[in-house]
């Protein structure tokens, strides 16, 4: 795979960015925010919206607020000058998320790739978060599809 | 509006093909500035109409993360007690802040050894365009 | 008989349906189609064997591709080792008028996919950058279009005096069957399917 017409090289950036860990931040898991969060939804169960409840835990897809903090690197190239759009998430729990508890997000790229859609050629970057808690224990993957449109025709 | 149901459905009384019941989620502008708030997303393309306009965008929109969620408060209606293991979605259309949108859902698959069940989920904006749609992996007793 | 002519599985990077589950989709649902074909995104899936899954429900299953082009995506049917090796079914530019000269010439069928589709539709193109000759034959049904977006297939397709087909483009199980295609003679296999869209005896239909 050689350089694209608008002068990407994807196979470079492939072989450059994938697999690579970018930032590790952490996240203090705040109870007012899972239930502000849970309610906004329009959620009724007591065990997202009721700290007394004995089974209290952050809605399923509530990690992935901690997603755009920070998102992708600075020096990540940049496909093109047009700005990127949020092409959907990926949100995978492997326990429930409780109040009080500190999460350590990990980045990381997982992967990117090309194709055509409503908006022409796009480039796909798959943004991949790994929360971990203080055990080191995996609790979430969150994946972000960031889409980035090519150089405009 | 159907009310939620209360008593637990169990892995036993699902079959693929069986339909959630359909939700009309409160969308308003009070909603989308309590998720906001909770999401430290402090951005006025979600809670002003000119601003978002200003942006290019056709009016206040709702956070993509919080149309997951309504479709999580979907299965979570369909099934009290649940828990949901995985949500995979991806962004067609944007949902306006205000709007009437209703999310839908069908049992697509199911595995007898995990006790799992993956349902088809759909936020549809009011003009009847598919905003949001993917998949869920939801455990159930 | 009545097929659905384009859909997705987990071998597509975006579908999420399996084909076990479309079979049973089709029969829990009683959807009106006899079978569907597997269009998988930018590849054609050679070692997937489904004859199982029709023996099991009943239901005729092919295999073909979506490939992509300057003028947008394009379904074939009928891919074969020669076509996969005239042009590169990975790219997202791969020359239009090659891939209608390539399908030709290998005896398969190629038909744009949901032409009317705003921006990206093979109409969209022609308006800026002209037709292509060679096209006898296009989506006109897609289960994913936008309000209006399959109107303006058909109307241009009328204009054009191209043939339609219908296909539902699912890519997850629940949207199966929202378009198809009805043939008026039996398909058995993709030589029949082939040999039919060639021979124009169909209909597109839509339930969507």
């Amino acid at each position: 795979m050689g350089v694209a017409g608008d002068g990407v090289d994807l196979a470079a950036i492939k072989a450059d960015w994938i697999g690579r860990e970018l930032e590790t931040t952490t996240y203090l898991v705040d109870g007012d925010d899972m239930v502000k969060w849970a309610v906004a939804c329009g959620e009724t169960e007591s065990r997202f919206i009721d700290p007394a409840d004995p089974d209290f835990q952050a809605h399923p897809t509530f990690t992935s607020l901690f997603m755009h903090h920070p998102g992708l690197p600075a020096e990540f190239p940049k496909f093109s000058d047009r700005p990127g759009m949020d092409g959907g998430k990926s949100v995978e729990l492997l326990r429930p998320v409780r109040a009080g508890e500190t999460l350590a997000g990990t980045a990381s790229v997982a992967d990117i790739f090309d194709k055509t859609g409503r908006s022409g050629t796009m480039y796909f970057v798959v943004h991949r978060t790994t929360f971990r808690d203080e055990a080191g224990e995996d609790v979430a993957i969150v994946d972000w599809k960031l889409i980035t449109p090519g150089v405009k025709a | 509006m159907t009310a939620p149901r209360t008593e637990r459905l169990t892995f036993d009384d699902v079959e693929l093909g069986d339909d959630l019941p359909e939700t009309h989620p409160d969308v308003s502008l009070e909603k989308v500035r309590l998720f906001v708030e909770a999401s430290g997303m402090p951005f006025a393309r979600f809670t002003d109409n000119e601003a978002a306009k200003a942006e290019g965008l056709p009016g206040a929109l709702v956070p993509g993360i919080m149309s997951q969620g309504l479709l999580a408060v979907m299965i979570h209606q369909w099934a009290p007690g649940c828990r949901i293991q995985k949500l995979d979605t991806v962004f067609r259309f944007p949902v306006l802040t205000g709007s009437k949108p209703r999310c839908v859902g069908a049992v697509t698959d199911t595995d007898e050894d995990t006790r799992t069940v993956t349902i088809d989920c759909t936020l549809i904006s009011e003009t009847g365009e598919t905003s949001l749609l993917g998949t869920a992996v939801v455990a159930l007793d | 008989m009545i097929l659905d002519l384009h859909t997705h599985s987990i071998m597509s990077d975006d579908g999420r349906a399996k084909v076990d589950n479309y079979c049973q989709w089709i029969r829990k649902k009683e959807l009106p189609i006899d079978g569907f074909v597997l269009s998988e995104h930018r590849q054609f899936d050679a070692t997937s064997d489904y004859r199982h899954l029709e023996d099991q429900y009943g239901l005729l299953i092919l295999k073909a591709s979506e490939v992509e082009t300057d003028y947008g995506h394009v379904l074939v049917y009928g891919v074969n080792e020669d076509l996969v090796n005239a042009f590169d079914f990975a790219r997202v530019d791969n020359p239009l008028g090659e891939v209608l000269e390539a399908a030709r010439r290998c005896g398969a069928v190629a038909a744009p996919a949901h032409p009317g589709r705003v921006n990206v539709g093979m109409f969209a193109h022609f308006e800026r950058k002209g037709p292509v000759e060679g096209i006898d034959l296009v989506e006109i049904y897609n289960g994913g279009s936008r309000p209006g977006d399959d109107d303006l297939s058909v109307r241009e397709a009328e204009r054009f005096g191209y043939r339609g087909i219908g296909g539902s483009d699912s890519h997850i199980v629940s949207r199966i069957g929202r378009c198809a295609t009805e043939f008026e003679e039996e398909i058995k296999d993709m030589d029949d399917l082939v040999a039919a869209l060639q021979g124009g005896r169909f209909e597109a239909r839509s339930w969507a």
